[in-house]
């Protein structure tokens, strides 16, 4: 089973070198791309990134980092020189948000279409329009259907660590997908703790052999047509693009397997245990439980604390792979859960709810068992979502036990 | 394959029928004084037999050395044949039977009956040395080594699979295929959105039509795409040369911020537009490159519309002024002056961004018939439509092939049928806007050789 209970602490006898610091998420994603040596970055500057690409061109600019990077001038020639780049055998990363993702969307749909290894950070933003430059996820969640992997951090750690696995993911034969490593905008982009950086030796041992273009390949010693037109009506063609299709939905499949292979070979080798797909906190005899998604739960876990402390049964689930969806992780995660409150940091628009709560329906459906379960919205344009702001989430879902939930979402941050 | 040949060119305006060239002949090839006897005739053109003396009333009746001889073929003896090297058609005396059949096939006299010998004779170009050609005293004759590009680039393999599904007399293709023989194997091809990868250069299902690996990138990012290429292969230190042919559509529309972004960044990529004018795979909708006038599907002729109402973007210059390492325009009518270009842009390529910029007229969507291709390209350029020029950093801007005596460019415009509804002042607009362009170029190759 791919969960994971975080309550035990890292264990010296079990880590790699490192070395302890102080930095901010968008820098901790600057040097975890160091430490995977990619070959080519291309950067445009967009907030709240701004300081990651930066990072960037310093650390190439002080030789501390051997890449080739190209200031494109946008997202989507950002992502299209890394494709070719890739297809040509390179190690290749970027990072975007908010209305810079919006540019690049025409090559992104490609990325996972031609099974090119990209790892790219979204430094989640709100928007676009009501235009808003701070955090949210309305950004990562609006793209969740394009066939990229995304994964959610919580802390700068995690954002450090899971960005050296992207790559490592994102190169694994039975994936060969783009990895979104989606780091909240404004509250892990620019807020400092301390980290444990690994050693480059130890990071080079974990990697193995870059492994980008065995599959597709712009090369004249190995001459092919790169995405040739497939479909139409007669002939093979509809069958030769759904072989594609689903050849893609495999990749997603597979990764729910690799994504958590890969995190316990980091855990044994860095003593850096995350939760692959799903983390059960405080979860064993919980009555009722809330869902998270990124740096909003190091707040929810202190209003989980807090209740446990008065006594409540209340646990929490926080999703760490979005895409794919961690149906199976999630269902153990609910085995005995008996109300949900599903918190949001973005809409979906068609459904009236947060997208995660939206995905959580299906995942309610397959478990067999009806659960009342309400959507919560909040932290839209950087708003906080503090512990006193869980504690009513943890109040209302708890309320669930004993009266029906609503089809409206809980607006959190809103005035009525 | 077709053979290779070398012939001798005339141009009517400028020969005043002097009869040098005549003299010539006749004194090198049989040591008379009698212009009967040359191989060479200049005659007063039938309609114009008034004014003979003026410059352009003068035909001409000489051996053509056809690439597709008749009189070779109408030769019942195999006298005649084409030589594989020179592609001079050589008569074998010993084998002829005297029928006179060839001078019955050949349209241009250009084999006739010898009075004096009672056989046939005709120009051998003089071992490739024409005595014609140096005696002329106004430049009206040149000898024309068509037959070095066909002589050097036939034996090179073209990389496009046979059959390309292009149009009747397609342009491109011809284009294409000559392009890659020269630019070689070692190469990665982006055919963006357009009559390139329809034509198959990417092929269906999985199949390829080229020999090279090939990619359709989107429509507007093929700039950026191939930058990623070309620098990984850089920074792995192979040589690959990394070559755009892509519609004028993209390049000058939508894809134009990648075009431009990877211009100023001097990537070093061969970026080649095949400027037909439109959107010609789609249904021949405008693009910023249409010319003024122009029906498109998107710019109609109708009681309220009489086609294009903005004159075309040009492109090429907006090129220059990134002080790319090379920018030129070209046209398959003039393919040795193409081939120069195409080996300047290669070799800019590999410091810096290279741009061709290639005229080609598009039977479908111009409305022209398709054995008019090279002629409809050739007026263009004869009519200043369309200059040929050339631009580095280090050399400025040059023409290539000025005109000395321009068409009026209703010759031009009156050769197709997407110009047929034009109105007088439409025409005297576009006559204009030639001028204009032209001036302004000049103005730009006076001051960058200033
Ligand atoms: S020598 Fe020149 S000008 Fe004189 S007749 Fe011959 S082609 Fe014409």
């Amino acid at each position: 089973m791919s969960t994971t209970t975080i309550d035990t602490p890292n264990t010296d006898a079990a880590r790699a070198t490192t070395k302890a610091m102080l930095c901010e998420g968008n820098e901790a994603a600057a040097l975890a791309v160091a430490l995977a040596r990619p070959d080519m970055v291309a950067v445009y500057p967009i907030t709240p990134q701004t300081s990651l690409v930066e990072k960037l061109a310093s650390l190439i600019a002080e030789g501390r980092m051997d890449a080739d990077i190209v200031d494109a001038e946008g997202e989507h020639s950002v992502l299209s020189v890394l494709q070719g780049g890739a297809l040509a055998g390179a190690r290749t990363y970027t990072a975007t948000c908010g209305p810079g993702l919006a540019f690049m969307f025409e090559p992104y749909l490609r990325t996972s279409g031609m099974r090119l290894p990209l790892v790219m950070t979204i430094v989640t933003r709100d928007g676009i329009t009501p235009q808003s430059v701070w955090g949210g996820h309305q950004d990562a969640m609006t793209v969740r259907e394009s066939g990229w992997i995304q994964m959610y951090c919580e802390t700068v750690q995690e954002v450090l660590d899971t960005t050296v696995m992207a790559f490592k993911l994102a190169e694994h034969h039975d994936v060969m997908l783009p990895v979104n490593v989606c780091l909240d905008g404004n509250y892990l982009s620019y807020g400092a703790s301390r980290i444990e950086l690994p050693e480059q030796a130890e990071v080079d041992a974990f990697m193995g052999a870059k492994d980008v273009n065995w599959h597709v390949a712009l090369d004249p010693q190995r001459p092919m047509a790169v995405d040739p037109l497939t479909g139409g009506s007669g002939g093979n063609g509809p069958e030769t693009f759904a072989r594609y299709r689903r050849g893609q939905c495999r990749g997603m499949q597979s990764a729910l397997r690799v994504i958590t292979e890969i995190h316990e070979e980091w855990g044994q080798r860095f003593g850096h245990h995350f939760a692959p797909l799903v983390e059960e906190y405080r979860l064993d005899d919980a009555e009722y439980a809330i869902m998270t998604l990124g740096s909003m739960t190091g707040a929810a876990k202190d209003a989980i604390d807090e209740a446990r402390a008065a006594g409540e049964k209340v646990g929490l689930i926080k999703i760490k792979t979005f895409s794919p969806f961690p149906v199976a992780a999630l269902k153990h995660a609910l085995r005995s859960v008996r109300a949900l409150g599903v918190v949001d940091r973005s809409v979906a628009f068609r459904w009236n709810c947060g997208p995660m709560f939206q995905e959580t329906l299906g995942v309610l459906y397959r478990l067999g068992r009806h659960i009342p379960a309400q959507s919560f919205i909040g932290g839209l344009a950087g708003a906080d979502l503090t512990t006193a702001i869980f504690h009513r989430v943890i109040d209302e879902t708890r309320a669930l036990l004993t009266r029906p939930a609503s089809d409206e979402p809980v607006w959190l941050n809103a005035k009525d | 394959m077709g053979q290779a040949y070398s012939t001798i060119a005339f141009d009517a305006s400028k020969c005043d029928g002097c009869g040098e060239c005549m003299k010539a002949c006749a004194g090198a090839k049989f040591e008379s004084d009698d212009v009967r006897r040359s191989l060479i005739q200049i005659m007063p053109k039938a309609a114009a037999a008034t004014g003979v003396a003026a410059k352009g009333a003068f035909e001409l009746a000489l051996c053509r050395q056809c690439g597709d001889p008749k009189c070779v073929t109408v030769c019942p003896a195999g006298a005649l044949g084409k030589d594989g090297a020179t592609g001079v058609i050589d008569w074998d005396a010993s084998k002829c039977v005297d029928c006179l059949l060839c001078t019955i096939g050949c349209s241009y006299a250009g084999i006739a009956l010898d009075e004096y010998t009672g056989r046939v004779s005709k120009c051998d170009t003089c071992d490739g040395k024409p005595a014609c050609v140096p005696a002329c005293p106004t430049g009206a004759l040149r000898h024309v080594t068509t037959a070095r590009i066909y002589n050097e680039v036939g034996g090179w393999e073209d990389l496009f699979a046979p059959g390309l599904a292009g149009c009747q007399g397609c342009n491109t293709e011809l284009l294409m295929r000559h392009t890659l023989r020269r630019v070689g194997p070692d190469t990665v091809l982006a055919t963006p959105p357009g009559c390139v990868p329809g034509m198959g250069s990417v092929g269906f299902n999985g199949t390829t039509g080229t020999k090279v690996p090939v990619f359709h990138p989107l429509l507007t990012n093929t700039a950026a795409m191939l930058a990623g290429v070309k620098r990984q292969y850089e920074r792995v230190g192979r040589k690959v040369t990394a070559m755009a042919i892509a519609g004028d559509g993209g390049a000058s529309d939508v894809g134009f911020q990648s075009l431009s972004g990877a211009a100023e960044r001097g990537e070093r990529i061969l970026f080649m537009v095949v400027d037909n004018e439109g959107y010609m795979n789609t249904g021949m909708q405008r693009s910023s490159c249409t010319p003024y006038g122009a029906w498109t599907s998107t710019t109609p002729v109708g009681a309220h519309t009489r086609g294009k109402t903005q004159d075309a973007k040009n492109l090429p210059l907006i090129m220059v002024n990134h002080r790319c390492a090379y920018v030129a325009t070209a046209s398959t009518a003039y393919m040795e002056d193409l081939y120069a270009k195409l080996d300047k842009a290669l070799e800019a390529s590999e410091h810096g961004f290279a741009y061709l910029h290639v005229y080609s007229p598009c039977t479908t969507g111009w409305r022209f018939q398709s054995a008019m291709n090279i002629e409809v390209a050739r007026k263009a350029v004869e009519s200043n439509f369309v200059t040929l020029w050339e631009y580095t950093p280090e050399t400025g801007l040059s023409f290539s092939r000025p005109v000395d005596r321009p068409l009026p460019v209703v010759d031009y415009l009156k050769a197709m049928g997407r110009f047929r509804h034009l109105s007088p002042e439409q025409i005297e607009h576009i006559q204009n806007k030639v001028e204009e362009n032209l001036r302004f170029v000049q103005k730009i190759a006076e001051k960058e050789h200033g």
